[in-house]
């Protein structure tokens, strides 16, 4: 085909559908689509089939790691604590009820106001008492890996029956000398959550440690801290929704925190702001 | 960040992939599987630097192309045999109705391609591979890999035809 003077190939559609396209090119394509609808519908067919493939198998992605993958995979040297082994049937509900939700996809806007008002428009996040929702920024990646990290190890959690305290002081030493400082996960036991495990995940921006809680109920938090190799500002804490985990996660200089769990968002919110408490010095 | 580490970082994508490729959930795991214990054992192959999904993909790729002319598998691929595993896919599709019959669709289709042009639109369209890297995982010229896209797309477009929604989609990046 041929417009304006520039020979279109059968390979620039495709370049166009898959995004590298060069600028120059997209824009005597999208002429061209304008101008030609049969063209028009086959490029709209090629877009709807890359969506239908995410819609499709994207909910593989946050199902949570067979055990026999985990198996074979596993570290020779433990890296986190014991949790013995996991309440599997219990688990398999949820994981079930994840896999309906994540097709929407990252970044979704719900538009719902904060702390039970919905007068939010024109209020700015300024406070961290106030929750934006999550869109595509530089936090993107950490919430995104925060929330794949809460489903992929989740299932692993679970509170020792001898009702001892859980012996972390060698784990948060050896965390501390991995992260090159002091982390301690901070105590839930006012809301209900007890700590129930941690480790320390692969982070190609740094290294993020993932602290796991449970309730009386059975219900899953878990924290995720991350050392980042830069430093940015402060941020409002903002909601990010995968399905039905909801991630609350702020940015505090070179760290970022993430709190994740499938309950429900006022908990959520109390929780983050005991976490957020814990981890701020009072003099702020 | 040790090699294990970065291997459990991409199990989630070689699952989705292989899960595409071949649709029956537990022959897809035990793909992933193999590949896992390809690369654990061949791990001095893997060149520390060069991307790894790249080289876990071709491990898989051989693998696969190895399994399919040693057996012809391929009736077992569509995986209706297994009820258990068609009874929990119904979950991870969406909830309306319409909808799944269409993700259904896609599955079917998309085993109705051959298996060259299969890989070429997967790794593309699902996997986000860029066409160079499709070739270095494939082993095939950048060339090859731009015509079996091409061919693909339109074989899965008239597979699909009627079924694939008419609005335009935005494509999440």
């Amino acid at each position: 085909m041929n417009t304006r003077g520039t020979k279109i190939e059968d390979d620039d559609f495709h370049a166009y559908v898959d995004g590298v396209l060069p600028e120059y090119r997209r824009e005597t394509i999208e002429f061209l689509l304008h101008e030609n609808p049969a063209a028009a519908v086959r490029v709209d067919d090629y877009f709807s089939l890359n969506s239908l493939l995410h819609k499709r198998y994207d909910p593989i992605l946050a199902e949570p790691l067979p055990a026999r993958f985990r198996e074979l995979l596993q570290d020779p040297t433990p890296k986190w604590f014991r949790l013995p082994a996991a309440n599997w049937p219990r688990f398999s509900a949820l994981a079930a009820m994840l896999t309906l939700g994540i097709g929407i996809g990252f970044g979704v806007q719900s538009g719902m106001g904060t702390g039970g008002s919905a007068s939010g428009s024109g209020t700015r996040a300024s406070s961290l008492h106030d929750v934006r929702y999550s869109g595509h920024d530089s936090g993107d990646s950490f919430v995104r890996k925060a929330a794949l990290a809460h489903v992929v190890y989740m299932p692993e959690v679970e509170i020792p029956k001898t009702g001892a305290g859980i012996k972390d002081l060698d784990f948060v030493k050896w965390l501390t000398s991995r992260m090159g400082t002091d982390v301690r996960p901070p105590n839930l036991e006012q809301s209900g959550f007890q700590l129930a495990g941690g480790r320390l995940l692969p982070d190609a921006d740094g290294s993020m440690a993932q602290f796991m809680y449970r309730n009386a109920q059975g219900e899953r938090v878990t924290l995720c801290v991350s050392r980042r190799k830069a430093s940015s500002n402060t941020t409002a804490f903002r909601l990010y929704e995968d399905g039905p985990v909801k991630v609350f996660y702020w940015i505090d200089g070179q760290y970022g925190y993430a709190v994740s769990a499938g309950i429900e968002r006022a908990t959520l919110l109390r929780l983050s702001h005991d976490v957020y408490a814990q981890f701020t010095p009072v003099s702020e | 960040m040790e090699f294990r580490d970065q291997l459990v970082e991409q199990v989630p994508r070689l699952r989705r992939y292989a899960r595409a490729l071949m649709s029956n959930r537990e022959h897809a795991d035990d793909l992933v599987q193999d590949t896992l214990e390809r690369a654990l054992s061949k791990t001095e192959f893997f060149e520390k630097g060069t991307d790894l999904r790249a080289w876990l993909f071709t491990v898989m790729h051989n693998l696969y192309v190895n399994t399919i002319r040693k057996a012809s598998m391929r009736a077992m691929h569509v995986g209706i045999e297994d009820e258990g595993v068609a009874e929990r896919d119904e979950m991870a599709v969406t909830p309306n109705p319409a909808g799944s019959l269409e993700l259904r669709d896609l599955d079917f289709a998309l085993q109705q391609l051959p298996l060259d042009l299969r890989e070429v639109v997967l790794l593309v369209g699902l996997e986000e591979m860029s066409y160079s890297d499709v070739a270095l995982t494939l082993d095939i010229p950048i060339g090859t890999v731009m015509s079996r896209l091409s061919r693909g797309r339109e074989r899965l477009r008239s597979l699909m035809s009627g079924k694939v929604p008419a609005a335009r989609l935005k494509v999440v990046q």
